[in-house]
């Protein structure tokens, strides 16, 4: 893909005119990259509450017996830690990306709705703040797992309610960032940029925006219902009131599933650009790899009961839904053979963003095979609610979609900051992660199919030495991340001058700006060849 | 999103298309194909019947093993 602009160094004296400088810039800001960033940091913190919260929860299952919490705190830890992560860390930080990313890689001047956008970002610090602060209301925070599942949910404190709302406010937020996402990527595309020529993190969020819109309203009509249920009379979920506590499970299932492939389709993406970056090849079957999303994305809708199985539902249910679910390693297996294939005799090196990759690699396909397992009724029913789900998607969550935003993060932080990240930073980093990543997880492996369940404070005897491993490698894993923000700070404050395009195979729209990237960009089309 | 004057693809040439999609799959010279004869709506329709016909062939497969 080549571009010819001459545009951009132009304007580069009046960058920051018209714009209110300190605070308020960061309030009032309507730019692309200004808002990425803000949702970057949010994620970034909200990465290091959720992390707190783990280590609360590893703390006290150093050792069986109770420790630290009450059992009631205990079940507050395990759930805002779920909540924390899964919408306030791992999600805006691709809405983050996207943000900075997407207008650069199709040649756009800005996101399409750019006050909008502010809107979307600025919606979340009070989500937070909600759902944080329900920590310190009598009650306590949610304690019902990240699924408030019915009747738990209908039956707590005022922290549900909190909770209820900051989740209403984070959707509707991401309902705006994808309407935001969805309209650039169709109608702001440089001249002579077709679908198929995207760049395939483009392509993924285009999909992802997709699933965003049409599944976040379902949530958003399935926490209403709990809320009517807690506080106006209704019985959706009552049995007792005529309700069905199993159909809160069906409705928020119907969104939790296609909502796995929400946090992981990105991470898609930035794989997709990684790796032909630093194999210096094109990616191998790109058109196989759009198809493979789009199959995923339409698979993902009608596979959300295999979170279901021991709630009790017909064979003939129970063989539809394995069928379906296993039917999604087809796509899935596409792609990571096209990742292979790309790296097949390419001129590899392994800078950070590469090391983050190939991790990625290796850890999200360990995570895709535990999926496939579960995805087995006779087996699910016995392994569900163990800790080997536990293990299942922290293997597709944490070593899929955050390795991949750490890739993302190492790849591009020399275009966001203009200066290059220490590689020997981030190369401890990766090191560090992935050492400690699997001492914390794998075992857990070995403790669900032994039999321990999850959410719980204490645990029999036999559980104790690899609970120990994993709380071990949690607290370094934790302490790991350290060393990402190290790498961030140290990047942003100076260093290394960042060259236009740092990586030889790199070959996106974004990399023929200067970098740092000026604020505006693209204010005349590039034209692509 | 479709161009005056542009060929349209012929419904099987939009069935294939999707089969190929839902396996993830795709030829480079077809999808070339696909991307300039293709419209937004032949996808959706063809997209929203392929996946019908998807769900019921797996519906019936479920049906002959538990019969």
């Amino acid at each position: 893909m080549e571009a010819a602009h001459t545009h951009d160094h132009a304007h580069g004296h009046d960058d920051h005119a018209h714009h209110p400088t300190g605070l308020m810039r960061w309030v009032t800001t309507t730019n692309h990259k200004d808002i990425g960033t803000l949702y970057l940091l949010f994620s970034l913190t909200m990465f290091f509450i959720g992390g707190l919260l783990a280590f609360g929860i590893r703390a006290e299952l150093f050792q069986p017996g109770l420790q630290y919490w009450e059992p009631e705190f205990f079940n507050q830890l395990t759930t805002m830690h779920g909540l924390i992560m899964v919408f306030g860390a791992i999600m805006p930080a691709f809405v983050g990306f996207a943000n900075w990313q997407i207008p650069m890689m199709i040649g756009a001047p800005d996101m399409a709705f750019a006050r909008m956008n502010n809107w979307s970002f600025w919606l979340l610090p009070p989500a937070a703040i909600l759902l944080v602060s329900s920590f310190f209301v009598p009650g306590g925070a949610p304690a019902a797992g990240w699924t408030i599942y019915a009747p738990l949910s209908t039956q707590m404190g005022p922290g549900m309610d909190l909770g209820i709302f900051a989740l209403h406010i984070m959707g509707a937020s991401s309902i705006m960032g994808s309407i935001n996402i969805v309209t650039t990527i169709l109608n702001m595309r440089a001249p002579g940029m077709t679908l198929m020529k995207m760049p395939l993190f483009v392509w993924t969020w285009l999909i992802t925006a997709y699933l965003l819109i049409a599944v976040m309203p379902v949530l958003a009509g399935a926490i209403t219902m709990v809320l009517t249920d807690r506080h106006f009379g209704t019985n959706f979920f009552n049995a007792a009131g005529g309700g069905d506590p199993v159909m809160f499970q069906h409705i928020f299932w119907f969104f939790g599933h296609p909502e796995v492939y929400i946090m992981i389709l990105p991470a898609f993406g930035i794989v997709s650009q990684v790796i032909p970056a630093f194999a210096r090849k094109p990616l191998f079957g790109y058109a196989s790899m759009v198809y493979a999303t789009s199959s995923i994305a339409i698979l993902s809708f009608i596979v959300w009961a295999h979170h279901m199985f021991t709630t009790g539902m017909p064979a003939a249910g129970q063989l539809f839904f394995m069928f379906a679910t296993m039917l999604i390693a087809v796509p899935t297996g596409v792609k990571v053979f096209n990742w292979i294939a790309t790296m097949w005799k390419g001129s590899m090196t392994f800078e950070t963003p590469m090391l983050f990759a190939c991790g990625f690699l290796f850890v999200f396909s360990m995570g895709g095979f535990t999926g496939l397992v579960c995805a087995i009724t006779p087996i699910d029913i016995q392994i569900q609610d163990t800790y080997y789900v536990v293990a299942h998607f922290h293997y597709v969550l944490v070593a899929g979609s955050l390795f991949a935003i750490f890739s993302g993060t190492y790849f591009w932080l020399p275009k966001w900051t203009g200066h290059m990240y220490s590689e020997t930073l981030g190369k401890a980093h990766f090191w560090l992660s992935i050492v400690f990543f699997n001492i914390t997880f794998f075992p857990m492996h070995f403790l669900g199919l032994a039999g321990m369940p999850r959410r719980i404070p204490d645990y029999a005897m036999q559980f104790t030495d690899f609970n120990m491993i994993a709380s071990i490698g949690a607290l370094g894993f934790g302490l790991a991340q350290l060393l990402f923000v190290a790498a961030i700070v140290k990047c942003a404050r100076g260093g290394e001058k960042a060259p236009a395009n740092p990586w030889e195979g790199a070959d996106t729209l974004e990399w023929t700006l200067p970098s740092p990237a000026p604020y505006h960009s693209f204010v005349t089309p590039p034209v692509i060849k | 999103m479709s161009e005056p004057g542009k060929v349209k693809a012929t419904p099987l040439q939009v069935a294939k298309a999707v089969f190929w999609s839902f396996f993830g799959v795709r030829k480079r010279a077809q999808y070339e194909k696909d991307a300039v004869t293709l419209t937004l709506q032949q996808v959706v329709v063809a997209g929203i019947i392929g996946g019908i016909i998807f769900v019921l062939s797996l519906v019936m497969l479920v049906r002959y093993i538990t019969r």
